[in-house]
């Protein structure tokens, strides 16, 4: 019996429309996460996109998702019978209630398992795919596949078909089967959040966790690319618990839903028979109200009738249908995490203002009025059909637009309703939050406005492609195509958008600037766009099949005898638009703009890096001062630009000629003047590289004035991205976006290994050695020199302009703001330009200006900025040496990137970062002074000293501002809470290695390898001062800048920092920790087991435990070997673990160094008090791989 | 007054549907007889404006169907031989509706006509229950409802008293009679009785070709003297079935009566008896199985 109710329940639901729509989703999302760049699930870096690791990731987190079609398979057989009446019959047989649930539960268990297998099925095909990196490939192995199947994927349908099958069976409707999804999620995303952010708790996590994911990242934390890409999360340890504790849970659950799973239907409550009984009593008193003649039609006067109920009919059938209940949960459980932690950064939140969370709003809900303009579109069209009532519908006297029209309109309505709850739910968030100024227009016009009509005209296409299509299915299955077509066309250098349809560009959101980049185009691009729908829509109206047997062909045959009158007319209009706006639009971009596809940016920047990459090493003479005039108009989008520079040669050769380069895209040298030279190479147009010959060489020592001209203006829209740079609020531009420079520099050169492949270059450019001597005559900041500066900024009246430098003057005149900046000593030649309508915060600090330019309503850290400033300038001048400025100035910049950029004395900073940190809980990690230190740190680091562009450079640049900022938050907040911030950096640091390239190096070696300089550097730096002496190595360190300070070539190496280093060391277990922290990659493993404490009879309590030391070096692949260790490391005894939480001084029992050794060793330590915690260095200054055994909780012996 | 002219569809499979079919319908009640598959909700749906036949012209009252369909479904009721309804819709608001899309423009008509229409179907009482959980004899009364909503001057009705009680059904061919005697009215069907009862004027359709047409009362006229009946056992049945032209055969009282059509005496203990219109329609059936097969043969 068993069987054939098995059997039959398998085969109804392989052939119902759910398994197949649920099969197709998810295959598509998975080829789409396997086969494009822009979607990475547990692949990156030198993971493979199939790698076993990856497979893992993509099987689990796909598992979760899926939750969401295993309940409609298992809560359909509970609801199904109940609902087509047929239950009743079903129950009547002899079948007995084992086997029938049994049998329908284990049939509807592997239709869903069978649709899950089109994720590991999109892997293997996805990865098969001709266009992947074959790089980025690992070899396609089955097994690989099955076990991420069978192991993760399987056990997560099972207990989500079992749970839901449970709940289904109590609540016997669908849409309350649903609601139980989703409070299961969020519960789950409750507990496991919570439980998360206690590493105490991970191996329990791993245990407990219902899908395995906590299992699962509890094998693979810290694991090497190679591991990962070799390795599968074997079925053993908290893998086998966890999955094995899965099975038993999902019986549990089964047992649940047979317990409670009557076959009687259930009947009406007491209460709910009296208000039936009510209800009848009541309707049987109304009578009816009969006439003796019916009322007549009157086809003219109900159109209006016929459109609203047309309308709110088609909306009714949307709005109460189980899959849109379903597709807003499934969107509002997405975007709510995505909310809540939207702009987080070291576990500190922002403040979410309403343009910081549109942006988090669009990438976790957009997928879902996609789904729902696509899956409605063919519900709609079909709908009378599948329902039956066609034919009555269409005898009827309906006119042909009372079909067509109110479809539209009510898609349109729910779409604008859909966007509407997103956005209550970002509002939502904010009031949780404590954030009132909600901003409600900018939800509107910036979000639900732009995004529905885009969303509209998706679901025009889908109309249209459906009234074409012989079936539903056929329909979205081509709307499928379009999806995946939009996306490869784009890739594969088909990039117009006026032929990808509904391509409405990226619109950059600021609160500085609002829409203007890329707003306007969109519009534009939606009004091109629109007419191609009016004409679609007139095409879909036209090929409506009214009637029964009615085929497309003979829709076809027809049209040319239909396409007159209103319809007619209709499209004229839509041609007519379309036409229009897109000539308009074509001129634009293609005319007056240029359109260049990316894969021709690509082609030419490698053709560059092929021409004239053996330039490098010409020597150039230094700029040694600068005279800009800039001129902005930031409303008309134009800037002027005329500068002088005063040439030396100081390269000890005469110098033959000058190689000019300019190679902002949006920008153009209008002229150069360089005195008795000519031109001998003009590639000036294609590759902004010139080369002029002088007709006398320069002769060392020689000096020379040079004169250009240039000019930014936009003039046209373009195919690409707008310029972000000069706006009308908020321009951010810098000297090489309108300045010519002297000589080859690489920053412009394609990085991605893939792509330099593609084009025949090499895979890698890496830096010059660190032994390089002649690679020490240039600079790693774009080889600029140190200039004097005097730069005159115009701007509109009501703006602000802002350039490095000591201002000597700013006035007004007439409509201009005029504002002279001079470089008091030599600076960098590296300057920023910004301009905008600022509110100013300023304070004076010892002969200081300190001040702060940001958007009026974002001045929630301005004090909090010139507080830190304040300290690090005060911690720099005396540790590090005199301050070259009489200000320091922080000024924001529209969101477009999100970074701070030190500048002299001037530090451009994120309109996405500092300003809208929400650091008022005094716990939170305070990056706000952190990025502020860390750019006042570059004053010293880059802007006194400046190293050379070779291996190390970023150390001396980034480390040490690094560890500048890291030494002014000890000084604000103290020890116990840098080792907060530490843990971020060390796992920051950790997870980027198995992501790593090309070669992982050790500190001294880096080459701008950011998860090495900034991340490994703060732990490295921050354990060297904790042993060597912060007042010792700020010591070597102010030599060094005393040695640098403002120097040309040669430029700054790490050899003399190393060697400052080791000259601090007392003794050879300090020697070992300065090489192995800066010269080697050292990982560390400490741990501690079996600590107990006893009462001392004199008092106080005596603590004893094994501390377990280990230390390993690694080579830049990641293989591994055993070194032996010999070094003190700190003890400490805790009243309160230490751990990503605030700790006070008063838990701290006992804090102090202890020689320890590689192996076990035991350590017994006394303390006043009892200790509840102890650990080995449990502040994690070690680059320790398990940092969370370096804590035990203490047991009483 | 309806009237087709040689209408003729062909199926894209050539399943020849209709076949030059000639009518001319009057005002009053028309009856549509034929087995199922004779291709009678071909020609329903044809006229409804829903199927556009392959050759032949339909014409109501001058209207060109294939030419105007809108003028034609402004004044036509339709039921078709089955149906569904959107889910999750009371009876009520589903017959408001139709009114709707019927051009019943102002709230206060709808009203008017959707309660009139739920009292004379007998479904005020559930008007606002969801009618997906109608039962068939339910769902086939609304259908009628909507059909009548508006007076239309053409009324077809497919199979309309399928899944009607005896009490609904002359409920409903009461209303058909009342209402059929201004307007055209087409009732297509199996069951000879329905057409016996009400219809004027009748056509038998077999094989998408009108075989008899004319007023029930002359066709049964027509008949006279060539119906024969006999009761025999059941086991003769078959021994009969070899040697006479059987139309019709019914069981009384565990024997079965048997009609066989000759028009003289076929002996064997036959006695001549006045037909009834199953007689005709039975004949008519045999009649043309008898020349299909023959044509069979003689190709």
């Amino acid at each position: 019996m068993f069987g054939s109710i098995f059997r039959f329940e398998l085969f109804y639901q392989l052939r119902n429309p759910v398994f197949i729509v649920t099969a197709l989703i998810f295959f598509l999302l998975t080829f789409g996460a396997v086969t494009l760049e822009d979607i990475q699930i547990g692949s990156g870096g030198n993971i493979h996109v199939n790698s076993p690791y990856a497979i893992a990731q993509t099987v689990l987190i796909m598992s979760l998702f899926y939750m969401f079609a295993t309940t409609a398979f298992v809560a359909n057989v509970v609801v199904r019978d109940d609902e087509s009446g047929f239950g009743p019959m079903v129950r009547s047989t002899r079948v007995s209630k084992f086997d029938y649930l049994l049998g329908r539960f284990t049939g509807a268990f592997v239709a869903a398992l069978a649709g899950f297998s089109s994720v590991p099925l999109a892997m293997l095909i996805g990865s098969q795919m001709p266009w992947l990196d074959q790089e980025t490939l690992g070899p396609t192995a089955l097994g690989h596949y099955v076990h991420a199947f069978f192991v993760f994927g399987a056990p997560n349908v099972l207990i989500t078909s079992a749970i839901f099958f449970a709940v289904a069976c109590v609540a016997r409707s669908m849409m309350l089967s649903y609601v139980g999804v989703v409070v299961f999620l969020v519960l789950y995303f409750l507990l496991t959040g919570l439980a998360g952010s206690q590493p105490e708790y991970r191996d329990t996590i791993a245990l407990f966790e219902p899908f395995g994911l906590g299992a699962f990242s509890d094998v693979t934390r810290y694991w090497s690319a190679e591991e990962s890409n070799n390795l599968v999360a074997a079925f053993e340890g908290s893998v086998a618990y966890n999955r094995g504790l899965v099975l038993m849970l999902s019986m549990l659950a089964f047992s649940v839903a047979f317990w409670r799973y009557s076959f009687s239907e259930k009947g009406m409550s007491a209460r709910q028979l009296k208000k039936d009984a009510n209800r009848r009593k009541k309707e049987a008193l109304e009578a009816p109200n009969v006439v003796s003649r019916l009322p007549l039609p009157n086809q003219a006067a109900s159109a209006s009738a016929r459109l609203i109920a047309r309308t709110r009919l088609e909306m009714g059938m949307i709005f109460k249908s189980p899959a849109f209940f379903v597709l807003i949960l499934l969107g509002l459980t997405n975007s709510g995490g995505a909310l809540w932690f939207a702009n987080e950064l070291y576990g500190t939140p922002s403040v979410p203002m309403t343009f910081a969370l549109i942006l988090p709003l669009l990438g976790s809900f957009g997928i879902i009025p996609i789904i729902i303009a696509i899956y409605f579109a063919g519900e709609l069209v079909w709908r009378d059909r599948e329902r039956g009532m066609n034919e009555i519908i269409d005898s009827t006297a309906l006119p042909n637009w009372a079909y067509f029209i109110p479809k539209v309109i009510a898609v349109s309505a729910v779409l604008v309703a859909t966007l509407f709850i997103a956005s209550l739910a970002a509002i939502f968030v904010q009031l949780l939050r404590g954030y009132v100024d909600l901003e409600l227009h900018k939800y509107f016009f910036w979000f639900i406005l732009p995004f529905a009509v885009d969303m509209l005209m998706i679901a025009i296409l889908a109309v249209f492609l459906q009234s074409l299509s012989s079936s539903k299915y056929v329909g979205w299955g081509l709307m499928a195509i379009y999806l995946v077509a939009s996306i490869t066309l784009v890739s594969i250098g088909f990039e117009h958008p006026l032929y990808n349809f509904g391509e409405t560009g990226f619109v950059r959101i600021s609160d500085m600037n609002g829409t203007e980049v890329g707003g306007a185009k969109s519009w534009w691009l939606r009004l091109y766009w629109s007419g191609v729908c009016l004409i679609l829509s007139v095409l879909s109206y036209l090929f409506w099949r009214r009637g029964v047997g009615v085929s497309i062909a003979s829709q076809i045959r027809r049209f040319p005898s239909r396409f007159k009158g209103a319809p007619a007319g209709v499209a004229f209009a839509g041609l007519l638009v379309s036409a229009t706006s897109g000539a308009w639009l074509f001129y634009q971009m293609n005319v007056i703009s240029e359109y260049v596809t990316s894969d021709e940016v690509e082609e030419r920047l490698a053709d560059y890096e092929k021409s004239f990459l053996q330039y490098e090493g010409v020597g150039q003479p230094s700029i040694t001062s600068v005279e800009l005039n800039v001129d902005l108009f930031p409303a008309d989008g134009k800037a002027y630009f005329e500068g002088t520079y005063q040439l030396t040669n100081d390269t000890g050769a005469p110098v033959t000629e000058l190689h000019v380069v300019f190679q902002d895209g949006y920008s153009e040298l209008v002229n150069i003047d360089i005195p008795s030279a000519t031109l001998t190479l003009d590639e000036g147009e294609d590759y902004g590289y010139q080369i002029f010959a002088l007709e006398q060489p320069m002769l060392p020592g020689e000096e020379m004035t040079v004169t250009f001209q240039s000019e930014r203006i936009k003039k046209a829209f373009r195919t690409s991205d707008e310029d972000s740079r000069l706006v009308k609020n908020g321009i951010f531009l810098n000297n090489s976006e309108f300045a010519p420079q002297f000589g080859f520099d690489r920053s412009v050169l394609l990085q991605d290994r893939t792509t330099r492949r593609k084009y025949d270059l090499p895979a890698e450019l890496r830096m010059p050695k660190l032994e390089d001597e002649a690679a020490r005559e240039r600079n790693y900041v774009g080889n600029v020199d140190w200039v004097m500066s005097d730069i005159t900024v115009t701007t509109s009246a009501d703006q602000t302009p802002v350039a490095p430098g000591k201002v000597v003057s700013d006035r007004i005149e007439g409509d201009r703001r005029v504002v002279r900046f001079q470089s008091t000593n030599p600076i960098l030649g590296f300057f920023s330009i910004q301009s905008a309508d600022y509110s100013a915060t300023s304070r004076q600090h010892d002969g200081i200006e300190l001040e702060i330019y940001h958007h009026p309503t974002h001045a929630f850290n301005a004090e909090r900025m010139l507080d830190a400033m304040a300290v690090s300038l005060d911690y720099f001048q005396k540790n590090f040496g005199p301050y070259q400025f009489d200000y320091a100035r922080i000024i924001e910049f529209p969101g477009y990137a999100s970074f701070a950029q030190a500048f002299a004395g001037t530090v451009p900073y994120s309109e996405r970062i500092g300003f809208i940190a929400n650091a008022a809980d005094g716990n939170d990690i305070d990056y706000v002074t952190y990025v502020t230190a860390h750019e006042y740190g570059h004053q010293y680091w880059a802007h006194q000293l400046i190293s050379a562009y070779m291996q190390g450079g970023t150390m001396l640049v980034e480390t040490m501002a690094q560890y500048s900022a890291l030494m002014v938050m000890k000084q604000m907040y103290g020890e116990e809470q840098i080792r907060r911030f530490l843990k971020y950096e060390l796992d920051a640091y950790l997870s980027a290695r198995g992501g790593e390239v090309i070669e992982e190096l050790p500190l001294y070696r880096v080459e701008n390898q950011g998860y090495i300089h900034y991340r490994k550097g703060a732990v490295v730096m921050y354990l060297l001062q904790d042993r060597l002496g912060e007042d010792r190595v700020n010591r070597m360190l102010a030599e060094l800048l005393e040695q640098y300070r403002f120097k040309g070539q040669p430029y700054a190496t790490t050899i003399d920092l190393v060697a400052g280093f080791k000259q601090l060391a007392r003794d050879d277990s300090e020697r070992r920790l300065v090489s192995d922290l800066l010269e080697e990659i050292t990982l560390y493993d400490f741990s501690v087991v079996d600590a107990t404490v006893r009462p001392l009879p004199e008092g106080g309590f005596e603590t004893t435990f094994i501390a377990s030391v280990k230390k390993l070096y690694a080579d830049g692949e990641g293989a591994e070997q055993d070194a032996e260790f010999n070094n003190l490391v700190d003890v400490g005894a805790f009243t309160k673990r230490p751990d990503y939480d605030v700790l006070e001084p008063e838990d701290v029992l006992l804090f102090e160094m202890r020689p320890m050794k590689s192996g076990q060793q035991s350590i017994v330590i006394v303390t006043a008090e009892k200790p509840l915690f102890i650990g080995i260095d449990p502040y994690s200054k070690f680059v320790d791989r398990k940092g969370d055994d370096n804590i035990i909780e203490v047991s009483e012996s | 007054m309806l009237s087709l002219n040689g209408v003729t569809h062909v199926y894209p499979n050539g399943t020849r549907a209709l076949d030059d079919i000639n009518l001319v319908i009057p005002k009053g009640m028309f009856g549509l007889l034929g087995p199922n598959g004779a291709g009678k909700s071909t020609l329903m749906r044809s006229v409804a404006t829903l199927q556009t036949p392959t050759s032949g012209m339909m014409s109501f009252d001058g209207i060109n169907i294939e030419a105007e369909p809108e003028k034609i479904r402004a004044r036509l009721g339709y039921l078709p031989q089955d149906f569904g309804v959107y889910p999750r819709v009371t009876a009520y608001d589903l017959l408001d509706h139709m009114a709707v899309l019927k051009g019943i423009a102002t709230k206060s008509e709808r009203r008017d006509t959707v309660e009139t229409l739920l009292a004379q179907v007998n479904l005020w009482e559930v008007r606002k229950k969801a009618i997906a959980g109608f039962s068939g004899g339910m769902r086939q009364r609304f259908g009628i409802a909507q059909a009548l909503i508006g007076n239309p001057d053409l009324i077809i009705t497919d199979e309309p008293t399928a899944g009607l009680d005896p009490e609904e059904r002359n409920r409903f061919l009461n209303l058909l009679a009342e209402i059929g005697e201004n307007v055209v009215v087409i009732l297509s069907t199996h069951i000879v009785e329905d057409v016996a009862d009400l219809c004027p004027r009748m056509a038998v359709i077999v094989a998408g070709q009108v075989q008899l047409e004319g007023a029930p009362d002359d066709l049964i006229a027509a008949s006279k003297g060539s119906i024969w009946e006999k009761t025999i056992s059941r086991t003769q049945m078959s021994d009969y079935a070899e040697q006479f032209n059987i139309i019709s055969s019914r069981l009384q009282a565990g024997r079965s009566v048997i009609h066989i059509m000759s028009d003289s005496d076929p002996g064997s203990g036959f006695v001549s008896v006045d037909g009834g219109l199953e007689d005709v329609y039975f004949t008519t059936l045999a009649k043309t199985r008898a020349e299909a097969s023959s044509s069979a043969i003689n190709q």
